[in-house]
Order: structure tokens, then C-alpha cells, then sequence
């Protein structure tokens, strides 16, 4: 059914961002927040932090006007693996929301095999149980490095990879490399071939990426980066559900299936 | 014009109190292998007939299913899927949104529902056709930590 959803669509020629899409989202933006359903992060031992992760994307329309959003989110890690991530989501790359989003906390716990998404507007914690297909380090690291290490980039033959070397980032030693992404001229219905480039940072430090920049000319540019770092324990009372909080299990709302 | 020449009518009746005149063994023999030859011809036109039009029917079922969205290709970030995925929902229905690959690896991923028109899809890189750009569309979006989409499935 999800399927015959998604053959409806006509995947007509053309990726045209026009600024009339932009104007015909639901209340005057692109979309309309509806509620967080899922939850997922890499699980990494051994490497706690906190910190603000910010995202900004500009994006520069055809007449010289740009439009800029911004979205901070905390993160934080325990050594144990345990992951809490606390969003507003305000934006998704170049779609802007209509409205004022409500705060979402996404907690993952692999010690407990279990994820939770809180609603502080309802106090309500929606909880998932999880598979733990593989909780250690190693495993998790070795596939995020072989992401990384642009493996996947240097099989097609249309990107190339290059390394920036080591910088010093939030006081951290992060390694960088950036991937040229080169959509051929007709391919999409473009006149000339068109580039993406990305570029990132990682620390092999926290196992993750510090900073990332997405440029693309059809969404605009997406800077992620994560600030005011801090490598000490966080609380342990960010990665439980609070009390007070109503828990229902099955995840966010809806979560066995569309509806 | 109408009258029948007397002499042909003549000849007719001859004919008719002659009996009834059989072709001889070989005619019979000749014509009869010449109609079961037709048979067999007809028969195989009929197979070749239904065999291009199942070829023809699964060609054009292999081109629809070819021409939809690979449902199950989001992979959203090894290292993530790998970590710990959950019971209740599944990441297969996702339709990867197009040069997805070259984006920062997803370590950590939201789904969140959200209500856009269809034209919008357009800004996450998929084609729409102008027909349904003005409609409206629940659909789950599977964020990265950069907030950036990588996949989409379509709720109603």
C-alpha cells in the first residue's frame, strides 16, 4: 500500500527548486511539524561529551536574496554508549517549517535496549524497544570510519574524494576530506553539470563528525557543527525519562506503521 | 441474360444422373496433408501470438516495478542502522532521496511526520509531476543529524 503511495507519484524529468514551491507550504511555510515518531544514533563506548550542535542553511535565490535557518540542538553521550538528542526541528535543509515546532528529546539507550522520545509540551515519553545488532565500539566505529574514509564515494565514479588533512576544531584534532559530487549535464534535465560538494570533519577522539558542509546549487549550503564541547560525564538524569512523564510503549505516535 | 444456356443445362443434368463423383485417393491424400499443415501453422502462430503477449505483459510489469522508487535502498548510515534499530518500525519503506550517498554520514537519525504539499518534495531533490504539485502530503522523514533528509515515505 506504502508502495502503490509512492508509485503514484509521477517522477516526471527535473529537480527545479522554484520559489513557488516555497510559497505554497501548509500556513505559508514548506511543512508542518507533526510529531517526532523515531529515534537512532551510533552507539560508541568509552567516548562521553556534551555539546550544542548548530545547523545553518543558506540558500541564495536567483535574484541575489538569500534565506537563512538556523537549528540548535543539544547533544550529549555517556561512556556507557547512551545518546540524547534535543531538537527543534524548524527546518529540513531548504524546507522551512510553517509554525514553531515543539521541542522533541530523543534518548537512546543500548544499555537497556531501549529508545525514547519525549514530549515535554505533554510529558509524555514514548518508549521503543530496540535490537542490538552490534553494541560494541568497534564495530560501530569501523563502519562509521569506512563512511568516513569516503569508501562509498570512491566507488562511483562520478565523485571524487580529497583529503584536507588534520585541523583543530573545538579543541579537538579532527580529520577532514571533501567529496566532489559531479551530476553530469542532462542527467537531471541541467543545461550544465552540476557539482555538490562535502566537506567534513571528524574526531577519532569522540568517534564522530565535529563539523560538516554540505553545498549544493539546487538546496543551498548546510553548515553542521558542534559546539561547546565537553568531554567530561554528562548527567546521568539526560538519558532517563523524567519523573513525572507518562511512558507509553511503542514509540512516538503512529510507530507500527503510517496512518 | 437471365435464361440459362440450353446447353449448359443440359450438361447439369448429365452431371447430376452421373452420381456422386468422389476426388481420387491422392487429391484426398494431398488436401488433407495440406490442411493439417495450415492446422499446425495456425496452432503455432497462436503459441507465438500468446507467448509475445506474456513477453509483452512481463516486460511491461519488469518496467513499472523498474521505474518505481527501490523501496528498502535507504541505508541510513551504516553505523546507525547497525547500532540498534527498532521493533516496531522499519526503515525498509523508505525511498531514498536522490545523491543521498555523497551527504556526511548518518550518525544519528530522526524520523518525524510532517504535512508539506507535494511541491515541496521537490526541494528534498524528487521529481514531481505539476499535476500533483498542488496537493497536500503526510509524510515521515528521516533526518539526519545535520538535519538534512536522506529518505521519505509517503503516509497517505
Amino acid at each position: 500500500m506504502k508502495d502503490m503511495m509512492q508509485l503514484r507519484f509521477t517522477f516526471a524529468l527535473g529537480l527545479a527548486v522554484t520559489g513557488l514551491a516555497m510559497a505554497q507550504g501548509p500556513r505559508g511555510g514548506d511543512f508542518e511539524f507533526m510529531h517526532a515518531r523515531f529515534g537512532m544514533d551510533k552507539v560508541v563506548k568509552g567516548a562521553p561529551y556534551s555539546a550544542q550542535a548548530v545547523t545553518q542553511h543558506t540558500q541564495t535565490l536567483a535574484d541575489g536574496n538569500h534565506i537563512q535557518t538556523s537549528t540548535t540542538a543539544s547533544v550529549a553521550r555517556d561512556s556507557e554508549g547512551r545518546s540524547r538528542r534535543e531538537v527543534t526541528v524548524a527546518g529540513i535543509g531548504a524546507l522551512a517549517g510553517s509554525s514553531q515546532a515543539p521541542k522533541s528529546v530523543f534518548i537512546h539507550d543500548p544499555v537497556a535496549g531501549a529508545s525514547y522520545i519525549l514530549e515535554p509540551a505533554t510529558q509524555t515519553a514514548h518508549q521503543t524497544q530496540m535490537h542490538q545488532r552490534s553494541t560494541s565500539t568497534e564495530s560501530s566505529t569501523e563502519t562509521a570510519h569506512a563512511q568516513h574514509s569516503g569508501q562509498r564515494a570512491h566507488s562511483r565514479t562520478d565523485a571524487t574524494t580529497v583529503d584536507l588533512g588534520t585541523q583543530v576544531m573545538s579543541g579537538l584534532t579532527v580529520q577532514g576530506k571533501q567529496i566532489t559530487h559531479t551530476i553530469p549535464a542532462g542527467q537531471v534535465g541541467n543545461e550544465k553539470p552540476l557539482q555538490s560538494v562535502t566537506e567534513i570533519w571528524y574526531s577519532e577522539d569522540l568517534k564522530t563528525i565535529v563539523m560538516s558542509k554540505t553545498t549544493d546549487p539546487r538546496g543551498g549550503q548546510t553548515v553542521y557543527q558542534l559546539t561547546n564541547i565537553t568531554r567530561a560525564e554528562p548527567d546521568a538524569a539526560l538519558f532517563q525519562v523524567p519523573a513525572g512523564y507518562k511512558v507509553t510503549e511503542g514509540g512516538g505516535r503512529g510507530m507500527r506503521g503510517p496512518q | 441474360m437471365n435464361e440459362i444456356d440450353p446447353r449448359l443445362l443440359e450438361g447439369l443434368r448429365a452431371l447430376a444422373s452421373d452420381g456422386l463423383r468422389e476426388a481420387p485417393v491422392s487429391v484426398e491424400t494431398r488436401l488433407l496433408g495440406e490442411l493439417r499443415k495450415r492446422r499446425k501453422v495456425a496452432r503455432r502462430n497462436l503459441w507465438i501470438a500468446l507467448g509475445s503477449g506474456t513477453l509483452a505483459a512481463a516486460i511491461a510489469i519488469a518496467m513499472l516495478l523498474g521505474s518505481r522508487p527501490a523501496p528498502g535502498v535507504v541505508t541510513p548510515a551504516s553505523a546507525v542502522q547497525e547500532s540498534a534499530q527498532a521493533d516496531d518500525d522499519s526503515m525498509d519503506d523508505f525511498y531514498r532521496l536522490p545523491d543521498t550517498d555523497y551527504l556526511p554520514p548518518m550518525e544519528s537519525a530522526m524520523v518525524v511526520r510532517v504535512q508539506l504539499p507535494v511541491s515541496s518534495l521537490r526541494l528534498m531533490g524528487l521529481p514531481v509531476s505539476e499535476e500533483q504539485a498542488g496537493d497536500s502530503v503526510q509524510a515521515d522523514v528521516l533526518l539526519g543529524q545535520d538535519g538534512l533528509a536522506r529518505g521519505v515515505r509517503l503516509v497517505e
